[in-house]
């Protein structure tokens, strides 16, 4: 099928009324979670998929919705920052160098509409490159067989393990410590029980939505409650505006930031945040004398805010295409595709058009809905910080509460969700990635079916794993990823990544 | 140093489970793989890394003053009473203490924590069983 005649189907699906108010409502809620702190969009996404359960949402419309708050928090995440030097995401935390010297210069509403300007450019780039690519790494990867899927997930997770964190042996044991959970419950081909430990509750195997909200959700709780955020919080946004002059000195590099953004979302475990950041450093040294990043540049708004925009686009096609997200947020989205009955992956462009297509339509409105819902309302949004900590976060942890028991009306689920927690906490004060875990807990089962099936096909010979040239060619980039760290510190040593030591 | 007991909690679990992946009982309805390997190679992976981070600990992680224990263990304990007590109590009952606990812990006084709670505990318990058919427990001591 003609993309063009796909994308037009894809329109008329985003365009049915419950998707538009979707879009719509995922826009919202996504950028509300993105100007809060204290939520990020892990959670976020997490508490609102039993939601889509309980209404018994077509595929299709469950994805809008949960991709709408994803990229839309990306966008909320920028307004904190620049106002109140508070990042309401990690993704936007390098927006907060010079957009909040900006506003500090009287500067908060240039330094706004440029993140909001940027971020629709860089939304819409990205979602032109998700649709011209998808399709054709769908069509590569549609060839794939089980011993080039287990090696697929073994580069997955070495480029995860690589880039997620600042150890790569902690993230490597995150990883491991998912796949552990994975494998909890019945066995997929021989049906025995493996660690329930004797829990009729843990036969099914432990729910990806509960290990996320407690690991993500209450920890975060957890650690406000240690750093004793302040109360409520207000804010001077002013008029929203940018002058055509800013917007043309701004527009090359929101066009590279895009691009950048866009090829580091696609890796798998480098997401929004490392393409912020990488944006930001390569303006900066390509612009130079020409600008004055970290003094209050309105292109030191311009390159993050892209960038997390546009990897929140490239996130998507591994996830559509292969079947493998990249990301806690992607991860959870594969996650209720398959408890709708999807299973994402090449087939899914033939096998459900409507929710691809679907998607990428939804997606243009979706920036286009931003852009307006954002310029005219920022100073709503910012209102809402208003709200005093005290109510906000327990009222966030009660939500939570309801998403865990809807997930199987269990209160087991809750005791799990508190050791969860409890976990998350530790694991964020030794500097454990969470994202892997929950990486590990939602394709684990894949992982190990598609060794399975290669060593039945080969009956046993481990050498079948190797066999294809596309299999050996992925075996080779997980090893290189996983020395990459090692070769980007021996660089940073010889001097040639000076002074992004503080990046 | 904190490093080095985490790495040596994790080689204990890795260890431990490859243990209990040894003594799994496999029938003749099996595939060549069998339920044991994949476990097996998981547990290398941990393992390993484990080591690593024995030999090459990160530096210690800074921890908070000691007056956060208190409310840290509270909000910890609090969660395990919650899950017990939902079915009994029910959502709104439970929800409700558990907001105040939380409210009070996080600066407000007790009667703005235990209206802010009620009433949202209210507006959120009707909102997902009337409006979006979600079952929440209401309460076997109300009936």
């Amino acid at each position: 099928m003609d993309i063009f005649q796909a994308l037009l189907n894809g329109f008329g699906v985003a365009f049915q009324p419950l998707n538009l108010l979707l879009v719509v409502l995922g826009c919202l809620v996504g950028t509300l979670i993105g100007v809060l702190p204290g939520i990020g969009p892990i959670s976020g996404v997490a508490l609102l998929v039993p939601l889509t359960f309980a209404l018994k949402m077509p595929p299709e419309s469950a994805l809008i919705l949960l991709a709408g708050i994803y990229y839309g928090a990306m966008y909320g995440g920028s307004t904190t920052s620049i106002l109140l030097n508070i990042p309401g995401e990690t993704s936007s935390v390098v927006t907060a160098i010079d957009g909040n010297k900006l506003a500090k210069q009287g500067q908060a509403g240039p330094a706004l509409a440029m993140a909001a300007w940027g971020s629709f450019i860089a939304g819409t780039l990205s979602v032109v490159g998700l649709m011209t690519l998808g399709p054709l790494l769908a069509q590569w990867a549609i060839r794939f067989g089980p011993a080039e899927y287990f090696a697929l997930m073994v580069f997955g997770f070495s480029t995860l393990s690589a880039l997620a964190g600042k150890n790569m042996f902690k993230a490597l044991i995150a990883t491991g410590f998912g796949l552990m959970l994975a494998t909890v419950g019945q066995d997929p081909q021989s049906g025995i029980s493996r660690y329930t430990f004797g829990f009729l509750q843990l036969e099914d195997g432990m729910d990806f939505l509960v290990v996320a909200i407690g690991l993500f959700a209450v920890s975060e709780v957890l650690m406000i409650l240690e750093e004793k955020t302040p109360g409520a919080m207000r804010a001077q946004v002013g008029r929203i505006y940018l002058s055509f002059k800013d917007f043309m000195a701004s527009l090359l590099t929101i066009l590279r930031s895009s691009v950048m953004g866009f090829l580091i979302g696609v890796l798998p475990g480098a997401g929004a945040s490392i393409a912020s950041f990488v944006a930001y450093t390569t303006e900066k040294r390509l612009l130079g004398s020409r600008a004055r990043f970290g003094e209050g540049d309105l292109r030191g708004v311009a390159a993050p805010e892209s960038a997390n925009n546009a990897a929140a686009g490239g996130a998507m096609i591994p996830l559509l295409t292969l079947g493998l997200p990249g990301s806690g947020t992607t991860a959870i989205m594969l996650g209720a595709l398959v408890s709708l009955g999807v299973t994402p992956g090449p087939q899914m462009f033939e096998k459900n058009p409507e929710v691809v297509w679907g998607l990428i339509a939804s997606m243009y409105v979706g920036n286009a809905v931003l852009l307006l819902l954002n310029l005219p309302l920022v100073g709503l949004f910012v209102r809402l910080l208003a709200v005093p900590a005290w109510f906000l976060i327990p009222a966030v942890l009660a939500i939570s509460f309801i998403g865990v028991y809807a997930v199987n009306n269990n209160p087991f689920d809750l005791l799990l969700m508190a050791v969860f927690g409890l976990l998350g906490y530790l694991m964020r004060k030794f500097d454990f990635p969470l994202a892997p875990v929950l990486l590990g807990l939602v394709l684990g089962y894949l992982m190990e079916i598609n060794l399975r099936r290669a060593m039945t096909i080969s009956n046993g010979d481990v050498g079948y794993l190797f066999s294809s040239p596309i299999a050996i060619v992925l075996w080779v980039l997980a090893g290189v990823s996983l020395l990459s760290p090692v070769l980007i510190a021996r660089f940073r040593k010889q001097g040639l990544g000076q002074g992004d030591g503080e990046l | 140093m904190a490093d080095r007991m985490v790495g040596a909690l994790v080689l204990l679990l890795a260890m431990g489970y490859a243990l209990v992946a040894s003594s799994m009982q496999v029938g003749f309805l099996s595939d060549p793989l069998g339920p044991r390997p994949f476990p097996y190679i998981i547990a290398t992976l941990m393992g390993l890394s484990a080591l690593w981070l024995l030999l090459k600990p990160d530096p210690n992680p800074s921890w908070p003053e000691r007056g956060f224990w208190l409310p840290f263990g509270l909000v910890l304990a609090s969660l395990v009473a919650y899950a017990y007590l939902i079915v009994p109590l029910g959502f709104i009952l439970t929800t409700t203490l558990e907001m105040t606990l939380l409210s009070v812990l996080f600066g407000a006084r007790w009667w703005q924590g235990l209206g802010g709670a009620l009433a949202f505990t209210l507006v959120v318990y009707f909102l997902f069983t009337e409006g979006l058919g979600v079952t929440l427990p209401a309460g076997r001591i109300f009936g």
